[in-house]
């Protein structure tokens, strides 16, 4: 029989706090090995944190609703494992520097030691490491991810073993460091959806002096959640700290469009989900952002910081607000590895898998409103960045080509844009880059 | 080296072989039993040609034509206790041993209720009942085995004589030598009859051997041979009954020559047109079925009439056997896969 | 079961089997060159033709064709022989004998054939190249032959047993090395090893050696040496060519994702090339690498020191082999 310590983790570098937002053992309850014992919250996203082992809680030490530093002691299980503190949460290691600070043991050893490399192209995976894949449920965008210490460093079957070792002890999903975009995104599928009802997700707050001021029933007041906190916050600082100027460029998607419903079947068949627009507009901003760097990039005091990767944010809306995951380095992937990273991240956004790393770093990011039927938006800029695309939806409408009409399908793209550094002359170019590609696109094309 | 003590055996006073009796002990029963088994000889392997030419035989057919008095006059020198191992051309030891008709017509016709269930064809099979067993494809390869059997006899006590056939192309591998020089300095039980048909294959006896008489070699085993005529039933009964009867008594092995003459070719597809005509034309005159039947005849043994029953019998015997096998399947496919070992 | 009380020597665990059975079952008889006064080249049958009289232990002539026949003759009339060939190398005089006679005689005639036929082979001994060959690649071809190939002295004494019970032509494979470099425990009593069946010698987690005989040795010796490395490697022993144990082997790779096959025969068609096609074909989806042989050279067995030794796997050469394919 041991003791073992439930500590407050750090679900990404630079954290230093967490809240707890609810329990879900009480002292003298039973608890399984990876069995939900507590949710948490961590700058916006809501977290399942996992027991680390099966026993029996012997003491919570926080109450919900506070607020905790991180590495503090929260909780105590009487196991019968022989462990001493284990740590919650993925490693940190598992980002992109080696761990840093007084980070604690990581559980899996492997993927402390490298930096994680970009998957490469053409990465071989051998039948076995497939195999295990396939009966955990990994995607290959998932897969893509993964450190491989193999020869050619190919993901070995150790290497996949310490990941669903990390998988399973580490947080579903980490915060982000930057902020959500300024209006609910949608999941990067053809047009249809509702938004996710936040109110739903909140709490009532049925004491205290606004309950008096607001009884029902006429008023109904709930508790903002720390992603809506997290949320107002940065809208609130980036409206302050970045002029803000918007250009609307129309764009004609109907090569895209023919493109898209000509390979719809077959890359369905091939991948496992549907061909939307995103892959061909994200794989479009990639290349027009390799022609115009400084719109990937960030202002420090007087400072301009070029990045020289692109990672692409996509905002996804999921049940508890907005979340940004990252492609990170996606001028390395192709069309179809954009189109397994976009519905990869979503999904897990969604489900809350996703790692701390794939919610920062992003260098530009893109909202899909027209999904809601926007025609044309304004989105805030998504700080640090310089820039921000808004795609509206995407409709026929009648349009004049070599003086005749003609039915085109016609989307309206904004580009919000840091004044500091991105004038007008600069946003409207790199915008027209990315519609001329778009309008260019060969839809003879195999996608 | 350390040999085997001899076992000494008594043999019955009535098999007894008188000495310089030309006959070596038949009745006119047995007389009558010779002749009926080396026409048989002929109407099965006629049948068996014809099948052959007609299709219905896979493989190859071989001819004995000429060989019957040395098969059969052998054959019919051992006892229930002796075993035997044929050769391709000894097709009358068969029957001389109590194998069937019905059985060989199977056997060379390859259907599944043959003794080798298919397995294998014309008289590669091995029937342990009445210690038959066939030769394979490499002539001179059963020897050893032969002699196998011999030694097991010796070593458990029994009294059995292994009676074993080679040609005069076979009889120069090695595994035969091998054999001999075993057999031989054990004093084991075996008969080996060299039947020296004057050509393996195309190849005459002249340009296998240095030698007239082959079983010249017994002297180098240090063990008696004789060289007889193969055509005279009769001579090979008698000296096939002396070397069984001397084996019998521990007195070791022998070997017997026998000289005749292959009356066809080496198979039905060769028409051996290497052979001289004028050579074949004087063994003609030697046919041992004829020459027999003018023997049992002069003894009054053979009547027109009887003559014709027994040719009777057998045509309707041999016919019946291979409309019977005919009629019959070969086994099925999947069975290929089975019975290559006795325990799986 | 009680143990003796001190390892014993293969080469006594072969002797002691086959004592064993000639005093259990009558029919048993040996034939062989030299096997009877002189108590058998290699001393196998020390003390038998004393024992059992020489109407149970048969100086033969020369000439190994003759033996296997009739070896073969005595066996399809009930008796149990057991023939040896001085050493595996001159098994080929009597190549007819073996896979046409032996080895067709059951498919074609229903008659069992229960022989067995002992190969003292392997080099390792400075033998050259007539007195060193490991032959059973040869007869692992031969459908009707069974093949075994024991590695330790409890093995050794199981399989000699099996093999003359068993009503099929039993190929047992000693190996010369073994004879006296090999020492181990024997368990007491009646113990047969059953043909058809592999152990794992050394359980391993991260990568599998298929093999057997010397091999088995080298890859307990490489085993040792990578754990201290922290890299669990598990030894899996044939112990049987033919039939071979297809569930053990494709076991051992799904448990370690990555399996070197090693003998110490020549490479090219050996019988780890069997062994590597059924594991691509059956545990495909279970392979982390890609799967590695490591066998003696494609040669006939040197003489000279230098030239045998590089000829011969050893333990190092496994610790590479090993190590290559772990860092896949």
């Amino acid at each position: 029989m041991s003791k073992i310590d439930v500590v407050m983790p750090q679900l990404g570098e630079s954290l230093t706090e967490g809240t707890i937002i609810k329990w879900h053992k009480k002292p003298g309850e039973k608890v399984k090995k990876d069995e939900t014992l507590l949710e948490i919250s961590t700058d916006k996203v809501d977290s399942e944190i996992p027991a680390p082992a099966s026993g029996v809680v012997t003491k919570i030490l926080f109450p919900e609703q506070k607020t905790v530093e991180v590495r503090t002691v929260i909780a105590e299980i009487e196991t019968d494992e022989d462990s001493a503190v284990v740590v919650l949460g993925p490693a940190p290691a598992a980002a992109k520097q080696p761990a840093k600070g007084p980070a604690p043991p990581p559980p899996a050893p492997v993927a402390a030691q490298r930096p994680v490399s970009a998957p490469a192209p053409g990465r071989f995976y051998s039948p076995l490491v497939l195999t295990i894949a396939r009966e955990e449920g990994i995607p290959m965008a998932e897969l893509e991810q993964i450190p491989g210490t193999g020869e050619g460093g190919r993901v070995s079957k150790k290497d996949l073993q310490s990941y669903l070792e990390q998988r399973k002890q580490g947080a579903p999903a980490a915060p982000a460091r930057s902020a959500p975009p300024s209006q609910p995104a949608q999941p990067a599928q053809p047009a249809g959806r509702a938004a996710p009802r936040i109110e739903s997700t909140l709490k009532h707050v049925d004491s205290g002096e606004l309950a008096a001021k607001y009884p029902p029933p006429k008023y109904e007041i709930l508790q903002m959640s720390n992603v809506l906190l997290k949320m107002s916050e940065h809208m609130m600082k980036s409206v302050q700290t970045s002029p803000h100027v918007w250009g609307v460029h129309e764009c004609d998607m109907t090569r895209v469009d023919t493109a898209r419903r000509r390979n719809a079947e077959s890359f369905e068949r091939r991948e496992g989900f549907k061909l939307t627009f995103m892959p061909f507009i994200c794989d479009a901003i990639v290349k027009a952002l390799k022609q115009f760097p400084l719109v990937n990039s960030s202002i420090e005091g007087d400072k301009i910081i070029l990045k020289k990767m692109i990672n692409l944010g996509i905002a996804v809306a999921t049940e508890n607000g907005l979340i940004v995951p990252v492609i990170k380095d996606a001028d390395e992937k192709n069309f179809t590895g954009l189109g397994r990273a976009i519905n990869d991240l979503g999904t897990r956004a969604r489900t809350k898998k996703l790692t701390p790393a794939e919610i920062e770093g992003g260098t530009f990011t893109i909202t899909n409103y027209g999904v809601f039927g926007t025609v044309i938006g304004v989105p805030i800029i998504n700080q640090p960045q310089v820039a921000f695309l808004g795609t509206g939806s995407i409709e026929k409408r009648a349009v004049v080509i070599n003086d005749g009409i003609a039915v085109r399908s016609i989307g309206y793209f904004t580009l919000g844009f840091d004044h500091r550094i991105v004038d007008g002359a600069l946003g409207g170019s790199f915008l027209e880059t990315v519609v001329k590609l778009l309008e260019n696109f060969d839809d003879n094309q195999v996608v | 080296m350390a040999t085997l003590t001899r076992t000494k055996s008594r043999l019955s006073k009535r098999r007894a072989i008188p000495r310089g009796s030309p006959d070596g002990g038949v009745t006119n029963a047995d007389l009558l039993k010779l002749y009926y088994f080396m026409l048989e000889t002929r109407e099965f392997e006629d049948t068996i040609n014809r099948l052959y030419q007609q299709g219905k035989i896979v493989g190859g057919a071989y001819s004995g034509r000429g060989n019957e008095a040395t098969a059969v006059g052998s054959a019919y020198a051992l006892g229930p206790e002796d075993y035997i191992f044929p050769l391709h051309r000894d097709l009358g030891a068969h029957r001389v041993r109590g194998q069937t008709v019905e059985n060989l017509m199977l056997q060379y016709l390859g259907r599944a209720t043959g003794m080798a269930r298919g397995r294998d064809g014309t008289g590669h099979y091995a029937d342990p009942e009445k210690r038959i067993y066939g030769n394979i494809s490499h002539l001179g390869a059963m020897v050893p085995v032969a002699v196998g059997v011999a030694l097991a006899s010796v070593l458990r006590n029994g009294r059995s004589a292994v009676m074993t056939y080679i040609g005069d192309g076979g009889v120069n591998v090695g595994e035969v030598h091998e054999a001999l020089a075993m057999a031989s300095v054990m004093h084991l039980p075996l008969i080996l009859i060299i039947e020296n048909n004057q050509y393996a294959y195309s190849t005459p006896v002249s340009k296998q051997h240095n030698v007239e008489r082959l079983s010249d070699r017994a002297i180098g085993y240090g063990i008696p041979g004789v060289t007889i005529d193969g055509t005279d039933v009769l001579a090979v009964h008698r000296v096939s009954r002396e070397a069984v009867d001397r084996a019998r008594r521990g007195g070791g092995p022998s070997i017997i020559e026998t000289v005749t003459m292959r009356m066809r070719g080496h198979a039905a597809h060769d028409t051996a047109w290497y052979v001289p005509k004028k050579l074949l034309q004087r063994w003609e005159k030697e046919d041992p079925i004829e020459k027999f039947e003018r023997v049992i005849t002069a003894k009054g043994l053979l009547p027109k009439e009887k003559k014709k029953t027994i040719m009777l019998e057998i045509k309707n015997a041999v016919e019946d056997a291979a409309r019977k096998a005919l009629e019959e399947p070969y086994p099925p496919g999947e069975q290929a896969a089975e019975g290559v070992y006795a325990n799986p | 079961m009680s143990r003796l009380p001190e390892p014993i020597t293969y080469l006594e665990a072969i002797s002691d089997g086959l004592r064993e059975e000639m005093r259990r079952d009558e029919s048993v008889f040996v034939l062989g060159e030299d096997v009877g006064a002189y108590g058998g080249a290699f001393k196998v049958t020390k003390g038998f033709l004393e024992e059992f009289g020489e109407r149970r232990v048969i100086d033969t002539v020369l000439g190994e064709a003759a033996i296997i026949g009739a070896a073969m003759g005595s066996a399809i009339v009930g008796m149990r022989p057991v023939a040896e060939m001085q050493f595996a190398d001159f098994v080929t005089n009597g190549f007819n004998q073996l896979v046409n006679n032996v080895a067709k005689f059951h498919y074609r005639t229903n008659i069992a054939v229960p022989m067995v036929l002992r190969l003292p082979s392997g080099g390792g001994i400075r033998g050259g190249p007539f007195h060193s060959t490991n032959p059973e690649a040869w007869f692992f071809h031969v459908p009707g032959l069974k093949l075994v190939a024991p590695s330790t002295p409890a093995d050794a004494k199981g399989l000699i047993k099996a093999a003359i019970r068993d009503p099929d032509p039993v190929l047992y494979f000693e190996h010369k090395y073994l004879y006296r470099h090999s020492k181990g425990e024997v368990p007491d009593g009646d113990v047969v090893v059953p043909i058809g069946k592999a152990e794992v010698k050394r359980s391993g987690s991260d990568i599998a050696v298929v093999t057997y005989g010397t091999g088995v040795h080298w890859a307990l010796e490489a085993a040792e040496i990578m754990a201290k490395d922290g890299v669990q490697v598990e030894v899996l022993d044939l112990r049987s060519l033919l039939p071979l144990d297809k569930q053990a082997i494709i076991g051992s790779v799904r448990k370690t994702g990555k399996v070197l096959i090693l003998h110490e025969d020549t490479l090219t068609g050996g019988v780890g090339a069997e062994v590597a096609a059924i594991i691509a074909q059956e545990a495909f989806e279970y392979l982390d690498g890609p799967v590695r042989r490591l066998a003696s050279l494609d040669t006939p067995v040197p003489y000279a020191p230098t030239l045998e030794d590089y000829f011969l796997p050893n333990t190092q050469k496994v610790v590479d082999a090993l190590k290559i394919l772990g860092a896949y």
